[in-house]
């Protein structure tokens, strides 16, 4: 039978001897009541059920902030972070976009900085037994359990923990403490399914992108529409830097007393700034290209040119767009809109 | 996963020559210390520390241990490369992008059509159409500034008209004792000789032009995929990373700078 | 990766956010998704504060002005030599001939201290701030009408507000996360209604808007209550129990018939009657104003009719209803509390008031001085006559911030000693005898007051750069060498003196903040949960007193020689004089240069074209700058953000000041536009007819 069963009360003991060698990120609890992922500590505060990390799981892979050469007296020194992590209870959304990026930053032209930090975690994801009220996974197969791509993956039975492995690096993490896991029974895995179904019943919204693409690709959405979405937008830049699958950033450097730094910083094509030509020329200075690129990039050029939705349907989106004109708001206006439009 | 060579690492090149062409245009010669093979329409990312990297056509060929380009002071980094004199030290990193398609040029006539800086890659082109001559028939230049100080390698014309180019010249403003026509680019069509549909054309220049230029020429009756341009965009990376350069699902770096009329005919390049 | 609470440090809406901290480095933030201001969203600016943090730019040892040069010094000597310019300055001139101003952007803490350092060391109370120069008129105006100057509801109750009055507010650009709320009021139904002379985003979500002339607010809110009084819609139930005054107040509308406002203020009159009849009878009614009601000479006045509005309907003292004036910097709230006045202490208890004076006196065992001391535009005219010698500037650009930069500078030099205390060397610092390297509010402890009186706690996250230490620390560093010993081991012990000081501070304490999302004042006791909405039941002072004001033109009008009206204000990218946003990459590249808005028909006439460059000069001064047509402004005026030292808007603006509380006319003054480098561009021969190429 496949899989590994891992009693709860084994958790802690797991997670700690995965620490020793790395610095294990998960779910904690912060004073004011919100949960956020960083280095922990206690590993008994580790919060078994939290909502999806904000900003997303790209922040350990694709830092918001990072210095990525010093140049110093004629010399250029890459920085390549070389500290192994364990990163426990994401989400399968994430590691569905995880992939993706896989795809975009190592397929050709490699990029040294993701490629490592990608090399040196190991990724602990937990099927969503409560989705949250913003997502939308389970339409696109990014969630809330996933087959493979991952590289440990928990289903939650209650006391025990289900333990698919996906890959050389999971299972290696397994083996070497085997003795803290169990042969699953087959009431496990009838427990696992019973908890796959539930959880896919709990999904608030069910969204269709292939729905929404092909009526985009029809012309059926007119300028119109976007230009009200991009009327809605005062460009904070939230929905980009949250999403798992934005990856844009730009390069600048930095000069101090005795070496210079560059540095690259996460950015947003829905800045105006962002394609702007030396000179002052922009070619993108109309808000609504601008919107309607973000859209477009996720639901008809993605598909095309790495093989998915630009989008996983984690949510994040709908939780920080301040003018809530986010992924899953729009494309259900789409299809709001051009029902209408058929039946009227 | 193992290791990977960091692809923006850039390489230390010399300065051998820094030459003004005209009023805010240098033409730099860097020696760079390994063979480097390039080609026509492809760029480098030229780095300075502390202030950043640009990306910068090469306007040479063949020779594999020194590069040409030719910058224009427009922002902050170039700015700060025109203080650089030969002996300096740049950075840079390429080549990157698609090439030209030259081989297209064979046995058929080609229209190089050039605006104001938008000569620099062209001229590696002129360069290697001069080197295939027998290979290519008529060879025209069309090649409009906005002022005849703005015209890019004037020394270079007589040699080009020596193989058999024909190098018709147009300003916006005329100085006194110009004896060139006036007017943009887009008004000397008359002057290519033989059937426009049967030919190829290369076109460079700023993005009013480029529009311009293609449509005209489409219009004319060349068929979209024999005419070729390649264009600008703000970009970081240089491989198809940051994003800045991304439209309608292509990367102008990778997939580009070099695209055919066919390739971009729905993009809007005057956004 | 640790994630440390704390709060943003742009504007006034106290974002709650997380600062990521990797090896001893803030390289990220994230917003905090149960906040109740920001819900889980930023601004583009909240989402880049990490960056500024570890900039090479910031300061990191102390300097001192030798033969010229600002030369590195160590902190002992730097203070020292500080202590010792600042007694001589008052022994040889007395206390008052110093100057200080505090920082809205540094925490209640290092204002409280640096209050008590001026009145109880420097014996002076010549101390002001920002303030002066964006709110004091919602200070003196609501003060005087309730009792108590600050935003009256919280702002997790404009989704549930039925009507939304906006008027000189750019919300959706200088205070998103409000506009955020707006619009979700907005998308639930409610009515919002924007008045501005200048046309910006929040006015596309509106279902009123109102292009009045700058400068004639007064005229149009009298307009307003003219129809409401007319046509019966004043609460008087609410009149009668809870206002005094208002016989006196309704004679001075009689003349401001809807049809007299168009002509003053180009509104059309049935849009008066419109307004007036919506905001009167819809019982959830909450009115936003900013800047473009308090920069003026008649900010006061302003204040004082829109104080009188909503006492007219009753619109006030109830959730969802109320008078809200949207403060700007973080802390500029707190640092009024924290009595960065010249007339008051903390929580706005007047120095003149012997009662208070000898609280104060008891608790700081000092003597202190009893005339209200001068104020930030006030201490520019002092330095220019020679009665004002020495300055101490704690976290302020007055070089680039205050109106009629040429006077500025002028004072500047004029002063024998100026110490500025800032995280970058900025336009002021450079004209420092003494620059003094403070942290940043990621490196330290302390609380800020957003503009719904909610306190929060900052938290230290990474450790200051170099030498550079928290302003607190300075403050007391600087005061026992003056022989005032300041000891306290951390903020939290300022705090709990300022609670027992300051009734309406007094249950709050940094270990009530440490969970959850501060508490809004008053708080007066440890048991008090704070206060969500103002002047339930009583008005602060009682009865709601209505004011009288008359319409008045503002001080400087266009005529032949300067035939526009320059309004000035910000970008929603960058924040007052750019010392942090512009030096963020991503905010610095959306605005990197300084621009005009000018209507299109005026550039028609004037031939200028889109980004060219242009002179705007004043009386005062002149700039050059790119314009760029839009039509959000009316003809005949220009707006111009104040951001950019390039082309610093005030050298035009006009120092002419509210004679109340002393605020200058920001939003209007007399400007003239000239394009430069005219381009005759030869006519270009006709591009050749394709179809005729195409035939041949």
């Amino acid at each position: 039978m496949k899989g590994w069963i891992l009693p709860k009360n084994s958790l802690s003991y797991w997670l700690r001897q995965l620490r020793k060698d790395s610095d294990l990120i998960g779910p904690l609890r912060t004073p004011d009541g919100d949960i956020v992922f960083e280095s922990v500590e206690k590993i008994h505060e580790i919060v078994l059920d939290p909502p999806a990390s904000l900003p997303s799981v790209k922040e350990f892979f694709l830092p918001q902030y990072e210095t990525v050469f010093v140049f110093k007296t004629d010399t250029v020194r890459p920085i390549q972070e070389k500290r192994k992590r364990v990163i426990f209870g994401l989400r399968s959304c994430d590691v569905a976009a995880l992939r993706l990026l896989d795809r975009f930053f190592l397929d050709s032209q490699p990029d040294p900085y993701y490629s490592e930090r990608r090399k040196n975690t190991l990724l602990i994801s937990v099927v969503c037994n409560r989705p949250d009220p913003t997502c939308f996974c389970v339409g696109i197969g990014a969630g809330p359990y996933l087959k493979e791509g991952f590289d440990i993956q928990l289903t939650d039975l209650g006391d025990r923990y289900m333990v698919e492995i996906g890959s050389p690096r999971g299972r290696r993490a397994v083996r070497e403490y085997s003795f803290v896991f169990q042969r699953p029974r087959k009431t496990d895995l009838e427990d696992q399914f019973e908890v796959q179904l539930s959880s896919t019943a709990r999904f608030q919204q069910r969204i269709n992108l292939e729905g929404v693409r092909s009526l985009i690709l029809s012309q059926r959405v007119d300028e119109g529409f976007w230009q009200e979405v991009a009327n809605r937008c005062i460009q904070c830049g939230g929905c980009v830097y949250v999403c798992p699958l934005c990856s844009c950033f730009t390069v600048t450097d930095r000069v101090y007393q005795e070496h210079i730094e560059r540095v690259r910083l996460w950015d947003a094509c829905l800045f105006k700034g962002f394609t702007r030509l030396a000179g002052g020329i922009l070619p993108n200075d109309a808000p609504v290209s601008r919107t309607k690129r973000w859209f477009y990039h996720k639901l008809i050029y993605y598909p095309e040119g790495i093989g998915g939705f630009g989008c996983v349907g984690c949510g994040r989106c709908a939780v920080v767009c301040p003018s809530k004109i986010d992924m899953a708001t729009v494309v259900l206006n789409i299809k709001r809109v051009s029902e209408n439009a058929v039946s009227g | 996963m193992r290791s990977v060579v960091n692809i923006y690492t850039p390489l230390k090149g010399k300065i051998e020559e820094a030459r003004e062409l005209c009023p805010d245009v240098k033409l730099y010669r860097v020696r760079v210390p390994k063979e480097v093979h390039y080609y026509p329409g492809q760029f480098f990312m030229l780095s300075l520390w502390g202030y950043g990297e640009v990306p910068i056509s090469v306007c040479s060929l063949d020779d594999t241990q020194t590069l040409e380009f030719t910058v224009r002071k427009a922002g902050f980094v170039t700015s700060a490369i025109h203080q650089l004199q030969a002996g300096d030290t740049i950075w840079l990193r390429g080549p990157y992008g698609r090439r030209f398609p030259l081989e297209m040029s064979y046995h058929r006539d080609v229209v190089v059509v050039a605006g104001g800086i938008g000569l620099a890659p062209l001229r590696a082109v002129i360069q290697y159409l001069l080197k295939e001559r027998r290979k290519v028939k008529r060879v025209t230049l069309l090649y409009g500034s906005r002022t005849p100080d703005g015209l890019l390698y004037r020394e270079e014309y007589d040699t080009w008209r020596a193989s058999d180019v024909k190098v018709v010249l147009t300003v916006d403003c005329p100085s006194d004792g110009w004896r060139g026509n006036v007017g943009v680019v887009t008004t000397l069509w008359h002057q290519v000789e033989g059937e426009l549909r049967e030919a190829v054309a290369y076109v460079c220049g700023p993005p009013v032009m480029i529009k311009a230029a293609l449509t005209d020429l489409f219009l004319l009756g060349m068929p979209a995929d024999r005419i070729v341009t390649t264009l600008e965009a703000h970009m970081k990376c240089g491989v198809g990373k940051c994003g800045h350069c991304y439209n309608d699902g292509r990367f102008i770096c990778t997939d580009g700078p070099v695209f055919t009329y066919k390739e971009i005919k729905e993009w809007d390049l005057t956004l | 990766m640790k994630k440390v609470p704390t709060v943003c440090p742009y504007c006034g809406c106290g974002c709650g956010l997380f600062l990521h901290v990797e090896g001893g480095r803030v390289i990220g933030v994230s917003p905090n998704r149960n906040h109740p201001v920001n819900q889980g969203s930023l601004c583009v600016k909240g989402w880049n504060c990490h960056e500024f943090i570890h900039h090479p730019d910031r300061l990191k040892t102390p300097l001192i002005r030798k033969n010229g040069k600002l030369i590195e010094s160590s902190w002992q000597e730097a203070l020292q030599y500080v202590a010792k310019r600042l007694s001589e300055t008052i022994s040889r001139y007395g206390p008052d001939s110093v100057g200080v101003l505090s920082s809205a952007k540094c925490t209640n803490e290092e204002n409280y201290l640096l209050m008590k350092f001026t009145r109880a060391v420097l014996g002076t109370n010549n101390i002001d701030h920002c303030a002066r120069l964006c709110h004091s008129s919602t200070v003196g105006g609501l003060a005087a009408a309730f009792g108590s100057g600050a935003m009256t509801n919280s702002i997790s109750e404009i989704k549930d507000a039925r009507v939304l009055f906006v008027i000189g507010s750019n919300t959706t650009e200088q205070h998103p996360m409000i506009a955020m709320h707006m619009l979700e009021a907005v998308d639930r139904g409610a009515t919002l209604i924007v008045a501005d002379p200048r046309r910006t985003k929040i006015a596309d979500f509106a279902t009123i808007y109102l292009q009045h002339r700058s400068g004639t607010d007064v005229a149009l809110l009298m307009g307003i209550m003219h129809v409401i009084l007319a046509e019966h819609l004043v609460d008087r139930d609410f009149v009668m129990r809870r206002t005094e005054n208002f016989h006196a107040f309704e004679e001075s509308l009689r003349e401001f018939t809807p049809e007299r406002v168009e002509k003053l203020t180009g509104v059309k009159a049935s849009d008066i009657r419109k307004v007036a009849r919506v905001y009167a009878t819809e019982k959830r009614s909450m009115l936003f104003y900013a800047m473009g009601i308090t920069q003026h000479i008649t900010g006061v006045d302003n204040v004082k009719a829109l104080a009188n509005l909503v006492m007219l309907t009753g619109h006030i003292g109830l959730p969802c209803s109320g008078i809200n004036p949207l403060r700007g910097q973080n802390n500029v709230q707190g640092a009024c509390d924290m009595g960065a006045l010249p007339n008051v202490y903390t929580g706005y208890q007047k120095v003149t008031d012997p009662k208070a004076r000898r609280k104060f006196e008891r608790a700081w065992k000092r003597r202190l001085p009893e005339r209200a001391g001068l104020t930030v535009v006030e201490m520019t005219e002092a330095a220019l006559e020679g009665r004002l010698k020495a300055m101490y500037i704690m976290g302020e650009n007055p070089l680039l911030s205050d109106p009629d930069l040429n006077r500025v500078r002028e004072a500047m030099e004029k002063l024998e000693f100026l110490v500025v205390q800032d995280i970058f060397l900025s336009e002021t610092a450079e004209f420092a005898d003494v620059v003094l390297p403070a942290a940043t509010f990621a490196e330290k402890n302390g609380t800020f007051t957003n503009t719904e009186r909610r306190v929060q706690l900052i938290r230290r996250a990474v450790l200051p750069p170099g030498g550079a230490m928290p302003d607190w620390k300075i403050i007391t560093g600087l005061s026992s060498l003056m022989g005032y010993p300041m000891q306290y081991r951390d903020t939290y012990e300022v705090m709990e003196e300022i609670a027992l000081l300051t009734p309406s501070y007094g249950g709050i304490l940094h270990y009530r903040l440490d969970n959850g999302f501060g508490l809004q004042w008053p708080c007066p006791d440890r048991d008090h949960p704070g206060t969500p909405y103002l002047h339930r039941k009583k008005f602060a002072r009682g009865l709601g007193t209505f004011l009288p004001v008359q319409f008045r033109m503002p001080a400087e009008l266009p005529d032949e020689e300067f035939p526009f009206v320059l309004n000035t204000g910000r970008t929603g990218v960058h924040y007052h004089t750019g010392t942090m946003c512009r030096r963020t990459t991503v905010l610095e590249r959306e605005e990197p240069e300084p621009f005009v808005e000018i209507n299109p028909r005026d550039a028609e006439k004037l031939e200028i074209r889109e980004g060219q460059r242009v002179r705007v000069s004043s009386r005062r001064g002149s700039i050059v700058l790119r314009a760029r047509l839009r039509d959000n402004t009316s003809e005949g005026v220009v707006f111009i953000p104040f951001h950019f030292r390039e082309a610093a808007a005030n050298l035009l603006t006009n120092p002419a000041l509210d004679p109340e509380v002393k605020i200058p006319e920001y939003k209007v003054c007399a400007v003239r536009v000239e394009p430069l480098e005219v381009v005759k561009r030869p006519k270009r021969p006709r591009r050749v007819d394709i179809e005729e190429l195409r035939i041949t």
